[in-house]
């Protein structure tokens, strides 16, 4: 056996074990239900909105969360104009009122915005918002209300992306969905470390007691997530709670953000390296372990397939060449050929494991359209998802690590 | 603090799912190689049998074979199983008992084509072409001997009707392949016989190959 298919076999067969612990964790879960806030034990809320040239996305943000289904009195919205060089403030300041303030302040990124923003906020919970997020009226009281267990600083919403465009944006789409289910399970094992900056709910007295932002980190949102777990509290999630990003449309834009969040994924996993390990349970024993096996696999998955697909259309071309290019009769077509391909395909386990996937990733898309309604034209982004995300995966893996291995500097903006 | 594990029994509970999940998979595989296998053993029979009923219909009840309709289906179910027999060989092994005994029925199958070939070129005064390939499927020249019977196959896309390839295992352990070996001088793989006889080592280029058809 080869190397390689020891690898993918390893890789296959490391997925089966996680996925089924994955499930049966959610299953055992969702039976043990957290202690909820009633209707009139909900607390103040500051959702804070950093906005940096967001003129075009900004009102429909503000229109979105205004309509949230909360008490009136017990939330306000802080929105903080980080500079920008665009109408952004001048939108934000019409929607002035009783429960939204606007500030302006010098430029100074994401994480300098949301702590000026904290300093304002006058709620016992403190909602971070992208200025182009949009969630469902339900979703910040769904969220607040697991604040009711004391241990719980952070919950994160049911994080998808808005009905895609583009093939870069089809691949983000179905991501999402199936992030929903895991997302769940990890909160089932106090195992949740990543928070989307997007839209997520932090109690207060973490940010008083442990600091905030750290304005220099470039996934500050990831750092502040690790550092509720290093600190001994929890993040919960809350998968009915829709909150809908907008994702990059290029590959380019595609590729920046994600060499971003990798790179700064390096960065604050190794700072944090003492959550690997027995005292923190299923995180370091399992979720984070497997995590890093997962991108350790694609990395050597992506090189071997880069290199092989090189070694086939050289091949190819040398073959066609051979045949002067008489590429119709090259090809056979009839009856036993497709009982010859379908043999091929069938006999092959990893083909078969393939399926196996597929067929989860459809359980994961039902829990998905569950909990937050219609998932659009599945069966054309279903196929460009597959097709994609593996080779997309370990190429963006791949740049963040020759990033954080050579360069020293990456920026938010 | 240190944070307790939810269930350790989870643990084993998930490692027994995943295992049994994994071994049904490569077990499934290799069930599907089987059922192929029978298959193919089944379309031998079929084919030997078809042969040589043409071949009885002429000898012993002088029926006219020139006008042979089950010719052209004899000769494409077998080019079929050439294929998936080497398919099969791959899945499940060359040493495998079952896939060496279909080898060598393949090999006389083959044989009993060619013969009829000849026979028909004979009787009803056709053209039809043979090339005899041999090939290897030793770790170092798979993929050598995939090349050359792509090219031969694009070979006989151009020559659909006048052309009859039959591939042979130059290390099949059989009587038959050393008699072939021994009749047309072959001393490596990857050495073509056309029309009986020019004979062609490794041959690279479609035009060389052409340039030997009558």
């Amino acid at each position: 056996m080869e190397f390689i298919q020891i690898i993918v076999y390893l890789s296959i067969y490391v997925g089966l074990v996680a996925t089924s612990f994955y499930i049966l964790s959610y299953i055992y879960g969702i039976k043990k239900q957290r202690p909820l806030y009633e209707e009139n034990e909900l607390p103040f809320v500051s959702v804070i909105i950093p906005a940096y040239n967001e003129e075009m996305t900004i009102e429909r943000t503000l229109d979105s969360i205004k309509k949230s289904e909360y008490p009136k009195e017990k939330f306000e919205i802080i929105v903080i104009d980080d500079g920008s060089k665009d109408n952004t403030l001048k939108v934000a300041k019409r929607y002035e009122s009783e429960i939204v303030r606007v500030f302006h302040k010098e430029n100074g990124g994401k994480g300098s915005a949301l702590n000026f923003g904290i300093s304002k906020a006058k709620g016992e919970i403190v909602f971070s918002m992208d200025a182009d997020t949009i969630v469902s009226p339900l979703s910040m009281k769904r969220m607040v209300k697991y604040f009711k267990d004391s241990r719980i600083m952070s919950v994160s919403p049911g994080m998808v992306t808005e009905k895609p465009e583009t093939i870069w944006q089809r691949v983000q789409y179905i991501e999402y969905l199936i992030g929903l289910l895991l997302r769940k399970a990890f909160a089932t094992l106090d195992a949740i470390f990543v928070v989307p900056g997007a839209f997520s709910a932090y109690r207060k007295s973490f940010f008083e007691k442990y600091g905030g932002y750290e304005v220099e980190n470039i996934t500050e949102d990831l750092e502040l997530a690790l550092r509720i777990q290093a600190s001994g509290f929890l993040t919960e999630n809350c998968p009915e709670a829709p909150a809908y990003t907008r994702s990059p449309g290029t590959f380019k834009s595609l590729l920046l953000q994600r060499r971003r969040w990798y790179y700064g994924w390096i960065k604050n996993v190794w700072r944090y390296k003492s959550l690997f390990g027995r005292k923190t349970g299923d995180l370091g024993m399992f979720v984070l372990p497997v995590a890093l096996l997962n991108i350790i696999f694609s990395l050597f998955v992506t090189f071997y397939l880069f290199f092989k697909t090189l070694g086939n259309v050289r091949d190819e071309f040398l073959f066609l060449q051979n045949v002067d290019f008489d590429v119709l009769n090259s090809i056979t077509f009839n009856l036993y050929t497709i009982e010859r391909t379908l043999f091929l395909l069938l006999s092959n386990p990893v083909i078969l494991f393939i399926l196996l996937f597929l067929v989860m990733i459809g359980i994961y898309l039902i829990y998905a359209s569950k909990k937050i309604g219609k998932v659009h034209n599945i069966y054309f982004n279903l196929p460009i998802f597959f097709l994609l995300f593996s080779v997309l995966f370990g190429i963006w893996w791949i740049v963040s690590i020759f990033y954080a291995l050579f360069t020293k500097n990456i920026k938010w903006k | 603090m240190e944070r307790e594990f939810k269930s350790k029994k989870r643990y084993l509970i998930a490692f027994a799912i995943g295992t049994f999940i994994f071994l049904l998979i490569i077990l499934s595989s290799y069930s599907i190689s089987y059922w192929e296998f029978q298959r193919v053993s089944n379309l031998q029979i079929s084919t030997s049998f078809d042969i040589f009923k043409d071949k009885l219909d002429y000898s012993l009840f002088d029926l006219g074979m020139c006008s042979n309709e089950s010719f052209k289906k004899v000769s494409s179910d077998l080019g079929f199983q050439g294929r998936i027999i080497d398919d099969l060989e791959r899945k499940i092994g060359k040493l495998d008992p079952r896939v060496i005994e279909r080898k060598k029925f393949y090999t006389l199958v083959e044989l009993e084509h060619f013969e009829l070939v000849n026979l028909l070129n004979k009787q009803c005064n056709l053209n039809m072409q043979t090339i005899l390939f041999f090939y290897s499927n030793d770790e170092n020249s798979i993929s050598k001997s995939e090349e050359l019977g792509r090219l031969l196959g694009t070979l006989s896309g151009r020559h659909p009707d006048s052309l009859m390839i039959y591939s042979f295992d130059y290390n099949l352990d059989s009587d038959l392949i050393g008699k072939l070996k021994t009749k047309y001088k072959i001393n490596e793989p990857f050495t073509i016989i056309i029309n009986e006889k020019d004979k062609l080592v490794n041959p690279k280029e479609i035009t060389e190959l052409e340039s030997y058809l009558k």
